[in-house]
């Protein structure tokens, strides 16, 4: 046999031998841990109470509201068209045909947002996209959008165009009798929030 | 960092560049070591010629080997490298027909173009019978498309469904491979003592 | 690997390791630029397609395997990464014909136990055969055995495995076809 052969054949033990002594790379099926970071870091995961009533009383199709508080609670009280998946099931893959389903915008929500953003962070680390997280919760909705405060007089216009349109939105959700004049003509589409402005009241 | 299509560094027409570059390198390599000829490459099945198996587990171990110093190196994304789903019904019936396929047919696909570029006739009537295969196959395809899915893993590797990792199978697999080198060098020498009339096309 | 009675026919080919080394140096690149590997049975499954569709469009809409390759947004299905390696693959085989002198004109080759016309029936079998076992194994020799294998898919393994074990159990009732 020739020579240069078995040359070649220890070569290639010997390469294939340094496998076994370097570390595996671990698999990360999902998102890798520095997008995962960023994505953490970025405060554009979460939308205002505000942002979700009105996508709710427009009939926003694409608004997919998810519930992770246990099922108890949903039962007790839930926002409009929400779909109940308590947190500790939310890997169940009964659950996985709601998200990501495409074009759809998933909000999570619970009590506060905590839970609601490890629920998010749990979603993302499935690779899923288009998450999203409603800002303070159901504590925020209350406070926000079913028993609004009047801004002070002080304040500046935009507040008491975000008011009106809370007093409708509370309106709205709860069926109350609406107590300000104007507050039916004020509807929804009043508002018009300028970007980056800073919500009045928030939680 | 590699893959480079899937991540889009490379984009748009030159895809296709690259795909002629690299299936001309492919017919190059596979016409160069002779797989244009069919008795060349079923001598695997009878002893007197053990090209195939010579260049079929010298890349395969090469290509291995390699996949896990790029990815150790962060050369390349593993998790994006495609890894072929495992469908074990289809894929078992698969094997088996294609088996039968290659020991009459005495080529594979990939060799046949070689062997229609060379002008070997028996080349020719074997691409256009993949054709006609494929075609029955499509035709056929209703009769069988439960069996075709059935027992879905998805794109499990070897290493996950042996519980080890992927770079001791490929470590094993070389050392499969050399082996498996000396012992057809050895059958070869002896086949081919007792045979006269085999030449070379 | 040289007996003395045909040296001079023996057609010049490079060292099967060598070749195996840069095929699978190949393959390696072609994981790093495609992120898959080679194949050869794709093009012609979507030429297949391609055929059927001009021949009969309506009848490959419904066929459930065709109509999983038509493109959606009506662009051509040829214009695709698996045709133009297939293309490439021809051209790179008559380049090495060309160079190391194997390139004549139409011929058999056959052992001389057949004839040529029984070699050809057996090249076409081979063919359907190897058609039909490549949709159902995902992939041929190529695509399926060793980029599969080579990107370390359990499947590819498999069809790997039972490709080589098969023929060898059958290899001694068509041995007349070769030896």
């Amino acid at each position: 046999m020739n020579r240069n052969y078995l040359f070649l054949a220890i070569a290639m033990i010997l390469l294939a031998g340094g496998l076994l002594l370097v570390p595996e790379r671990h698999n990360y099926q999902q998102i890798k841990p520095e997008k995962l970071m960023w994505d953490i870091t970025q405060p554009t995961r979460f939308v205002t109470t505000d942002q979700v009533a009105k996508k709710i009383i427009e009939g926003d199709p694409t608004l997919e509201l998810i519930d992770i508080r246990p099922v108890k609670d949903f039962e007790a009280f839930s926002l409009t068209n929400a779909i109940s998946i308590p947190i500790d099931s939310l890997m169940s893959p009964n659950y996985q045909g709601y998200l990501g389903i495409e074009d759809m915008k998933v909000v999570f929500y619970g009590n506060d947002d905590i839970k609601a953003d490890q629920a998010w962070v749990i979603a993302k680390r499935m690779g899923y996209k288009s998450i999203y997280v409603m800002e303070g919760g159901l504590n925020c909705w209350i406070k926000t959008i079913i028993r609004p405060v009047e801004p002070e007089e002080t304040a500046p216009l935009e507040d008491f165009d975000l008011y009106q349109f809370r007093m409708g939105a509370s309106a709205y959700f709860t069926g109350a009798k609406v107590e300000i004049p104007d507050a039916s003509k004020s509807g929804v589409k009043v508002v018009r929030r300028k970007k980056g402005a800073a919500v009045a009241g928030g939680c | 960092m590699g893959p480079l299509i899937p991540q889009e560094i490379i984009t748009g027409q030159w895809d296709f560049v690259i795909a002629l570059l690299i299936g001309a390198s492919f017919g190059f390599i596979l016409e160069a070591s002779g797989f244009s000829s069919s008795r060349n490459i079923a001598g695997v099945f009878y002893g007197y010629n053990f090209v195939v198996l010579r260049v079929f587990f010298t890349a395969m171990i090469v290509a291995m080997v390699g996949l896990m110093y790029f990815s150790y190196f962060g050369w390349i994304d593993i998790d994006l490298v495609f890894v072929l789903p495992t469908y074990l019904n289809s894929m078992l019936l698969g094997g088996f027909i294609m088996g039968l396929g290659f020991v009459i047919g005495g080529f594979c696909p990939g060799t046949s173009y070689t062997a229609v570029a060379i002008g070997k006739i028996d080349g020719i009537f074997f691409a256009v019978g993949t054709f006609v295969g494929i075609f029955i196959f499509a035709e056929a395809f209703p009769l069988f498309e439960d069996f075709y899915t059935a027992n879905d893993l998805g794109p499990i590797t070897i290493g996950e469904m042996l519980g080890v990792s992927n770079q001791i199978v490929a470590f094993v697999f070389s050392i499969i491979a050399i082996v498996a080198f000396y012992v057809t060098w050895l059958i070869e020498k002896r086949v081919r003592k007792g045979m006269t009339e085999y030449k070379f096309e | 690997m040289n007996t003395k009675s045909d040296t001079k026919q023996q057609p010049r080919y490079i060292n099967p390791y060598f070749g195996g080394i840069l095929l699978g140096l190949l393959l390696l690149a072609t994981f790093y630029i495609a992120g898959r590997g080679l194949s050869a049975t794709g093009a012609v499954k979507l030429s297949v397609t391609k055929i059927v569709e001009t021949v009969a469009p309506a009848h490959a809409e419904a066929n459930p395997y065709y109509s999983k390759f038509l493109p959606e947004d009506g662009g051509s299905i040829m214009f695709n990464w698996l045709v133009f390696g297939a293309i490439g693959t021809l051209f790179g085989g008559m380049l090495s014909g060309v160079i190391y002198g194997r390139m004549k004109k139409f011929r058999v080759e056959h052992s001389p136990k057949i004839s040529a016309r029984t070699r050809l029936i057996a090249a076409a079998a081979g063919g359907i055969l190897f058609g039909i076992g490549s949709q159902f194994g995902r992939g041929c020799s190529s695509g399926a055995a060793l980029s599969g294998t080579a990107a370390f898919s359990f499947g590819g393994l498999l069809v790997m495995g039972l490709m080589f074990g098969v023929g060898y159990v059958f290899a001694y009732f068509f041995r007349k076809l070769w030896i």
